[in-house]
């Protein structure tokens, strides 16, 4: 079923089975996706089917407040998505550590999760990955993302409050953007969100020295992230950093096929070493 | 929407799992057809989409490989799709066993 219950919570989730005819890889893929307009989409239309054609077991789904998940009023810290991922896993029988999959915030999970359950994690991948706030002298935004981030959602949650949108949801072509619109002042007006991002720190850069897993980091050549990305990848024990020539934050959407080409690689070469069964049926 | 008994049922069958993701709004908006857009006409979300594509894998399981389908398509083109251009592929995937069966 595409509703699950973990953490208090019921979840849209989407699992894709690997196909009968072709060797299934042992380690499942768990999709992460991005901060408040995003959900499960972005990755089910780009990476998950050819992934799970390729022999992967994929789930997919909607984090706290997103896309078909419910929306509760608090929760949106790290800790929490980390608590709902593992509940996550285990309801849907997930007994093997899994390739972390993140996107954008999505890709701040999946490095919190690596750091404080790393026996849920076989591999991350991070795709423009909020993943390191370490300021360097020479860049703008002395606050860090963390900062501009806060910013950045509250100018939206303000404009969002005193620009209402209709009592009724209109039909036709509108009907999507007064969606999207609602969904983002629901959550960005209606729970602690902005709240818990203003509290994120940045991990300490010898507890990330100290990470073991395997990190695949894949950024884009003009993302404001790319600066930050080096940096990680220069503390991280076993990161391999790709920088994509020619794209800004939105590497996903608008280089897919690098990123699946760059993912399709690295799966089979880094394979949970625990050979419990994977992902029930 | 056709002489094909086969198809029309597939499509009876789409719109009934539209309308229970959708809600009430959709039932309002316009009535479901071969013709009608996913986006132009339905306006559906993208992750409605996904969530109809859940259900039509639950629902006809491996005798329709929706992973594939979706694997071959860029998004747009998924959601430029016609709620006939689905039922189609569906129906010709689950024709066989159809036959013999249909009235």
């Amino acid at each position: 079923m595409s509703e699950v219950y973990a953490n208090g919570l019921r979840f849209h989730v989407q699992r894709l089975p690997a196909p009968a005819d072709r060797p299934a890889l042992r380690t499942p893929v768990v999709f992460l996706h991005g901060l408040v307009l995003d959900n499960l989409s972005s990755f089910y239309y780009t990476l998950a089917a050819p992934i799970a054609r390729a022999g992967s077991e994929v789930v997919l789904y909607d984090q706290r407040g997103h896309g078909r998940t419910e929306r509760p009023r608090t929760g949106y810290d790290p800790d929490t998505a980390v608590a709902d991922l593992a509940a996550l896993l285990k309801a849907c029988d997930v007994a093997t550590p899994v390739h972390l999959v993140g996107n954008s915030f999505g890709g701040l999970i999946a490095l919190h999760a690596a750091r404080t359950r790393p026996d849920l994690v076989a591999s991350l991948v991070l795709i423009e990955g909020q993943c390191l706030d370490l300021p360097a002298d020479s860049e703008p935004y002395a606050g860090g993302w963390v900062e501009e981030m806060a910013n950045t959602l509250n100018l939206a949650a303000l404009g969002l409050e005193s620009h209402p949108g209709p009592d009724r949801l209109p039909t036709g072509p509108a009907r999507k953007a007064a969606r999207l619109r609602a969904g983002a002042d629901a959550l960005l007006n209606g729970t602690t969100l902005i709240e818990d991002v203003t509290l994120l720190r940045a991990p300490d850069p010898d507890e990330l020295a100290d990470l073991a897993c395997p990190v695949l980091a894949l950024y884009g050549e003009l993302s404001e992230l790319a600066a930050p990305a080096r940096r990680l990848a220069a503390l991280l024990a076993d990161c391999t950093l790709t920088v994509l020539p020619g794209v800004a934050h939105t590497v996903l959407r608008e280089a897919t096929a690098p990123v699946l080409d760059a993912v399709l690689d690295w799966l089979p070469r880094h394979e949970s070493a625990d050979t419990r069964a994977g992902v029930g049926r | 929407m056709s002489a094909d008994p086969h198809a029309d049922r597939i499509l009876a069958e789409v719109a009934g799992m539209l309308a229970e993701i959708v809600g009430e709004e959709l039932l309002i908006a316009a009535e479901i057809t071969a013709d009608s857009g996913f986006d132009d006409d339905l306006a559906l979300e993208s992750i409605e989409f996904v969530a109809l594509a859940g259900r039509l894998q639950e629902r006809y399981g491996d005798r329709v490989d929706f992973i594939a389908f979706l694997a071959d398509l860029e998004i747009e083109e998924i959601m430029a799709m016609t709620v006939g251009r689905l039922v189609n592929h569906i129906a010709a995937c689950t024709r066989s066993e159809a036959v013999g069966g249909t009235r």
